[in-house]
């Protein structure tokens, strides 16, 4: 029976990824403000996005390349920050099944940012067939945004959006509201240990630590509360 | 093009590229269904969407409370928008308008 419910193509899995466009578009237009000021090119800005692709990385390598940390010293702190990426792929595939196709995870793997992982898996949890076309197009719609909201931030400047300072605020709130919608989406009973030690780690982490601290402790300690549930 | 920034980047994204791709790539095993691999993956996908939310959302309420009223419109909006349909792209555009709404309304 589940093999005759048809497989999502590219453009389902574009036309998911608006709302994920809609949200990175005025923070990678807000780097690309940055980027120009801190004294990189367009097009540098541009090859940040493009090359890197995590956002709070690129801020933070902004603040870097501009205090003159060491080449070595920056690419390690960038690099410690998106260790959590490594759960991504192995929760994804668990949730798609064993007979999930991954030949083409070389390249759609690349779009596999915290708002792809949690949308696919999202899809995954509501009955929805994994498709390698349909990562394919949900990862293409959020890096073109986030590549082109940069270019766009770093040729028109920080002027374009401040002018209408309530469009700004409510599309810098999008991506939260896309991770609640998608938490109202897996909600279940199983799950409730988990996000609720998530969510008290997060906010240990964070006023103890910082950010990156609260983000690591709330992804591995809701794991943990997992493997610990009966 | 400054080259220190371009091995940045080079370095950067080929670890994030190593991250995102590999784990797919090589994990062929399945995990023993019940066992602890397979309830620890279960749970990290509540876990960092829960952690993402409340990542997204805690520099507004601390270390100083700010933008309480958009932020309280946008999270009731957002789950009003989700229920009757149980749809994810209603709620996140019904949380965004929400919030714009306040925003606009407060100045």
């Amino acid at each position: 029976m589940r093999d005759e419910v048809k497989s999502p193509g590219f453009a389902a899995g574009a036309l998911a990824g608006v709302p994920i466009a809609l949200g990175y578009f005025p923070i990678a237009f807000s780097f690309g403000v940055a980027a120009v000021r801190v004294g990189l090119t367009g097009w540098e800005a541009t090859f940040l996005s493009l090359v890197i692709y995590a956002g709070a990385s690129q801020f933070l390598a902004l603040a870097l390349v501009a205090g003159g940390a060491p080449v070595l010293v920056a690419a390690f702190t960038l690099i410690a920050m998106n260790l959590r990426h490594l759960l991504y792929g192995p929760a994804l595939m668990k949730q798609a099944g064993p007979e999930a196709g991954r030949r083409h995870a070389w390249a759609w793997a690349w779009g596999l940012t915290d708002e792809v992982f949690g949308q696919a898996l999202g899809a995954l949890a509501r009955g929805q067939r994994f498709s390698e076309a349909w990562m394919f197009g949900l990862g293409l719609a959020a890096y073109a945004s986030w590549v082109g909201g940069t270019a766009l931030g770093a040729w028109a400047g920080g002027g374009a959006l401040e002018a209408y300072p309530a469009l700004n605020a409510g599309l810098g709130f999008m991506l939260s509201a896309l991770f609640l919608a998608l938490l109202l989406s897996i909600l279940t009973r199983a799950a409730l240990p988990a996000i609720a030690v998530a969510v008290l780690a997060t906010v240990a982490g964070t006023l103890l630590g910082s950010g990156t601290a609260g983000i690591l402790a709330g992804m591995i300690g809701g794991a943990l509360a997992g493997v610990l549930r009966k | 093009m400054n080259w220190d920034l371009v091995l940045l980047a080079a370095m950067a994204g080929a670890a994030n590229w190593a991250f995102r791709a590999l784990p797919v790539l090589l994990m062929r095993g399945e995990a023993r269904p019940g066992g602890v691999v397979a309830r620890f993956l279960a749970a990290t996908g509540p876990a960092a969407i829960a952690t993402l939310f409340i990542a997204s959302v805690l520099p507004q309420l601390w270390p100083a409370p700010r933008d309480l009223m958009p932020l309280t419109a946008g999270v009731l909006a957002t789950v009003a928008g989700f229920w009757p349909r149980r749809s994810v792209v209603a709620g996140t555009l019904a949380g965004a308008a929400a919030y714009a709404l306040a925003v606009w309304m407060t100045g």
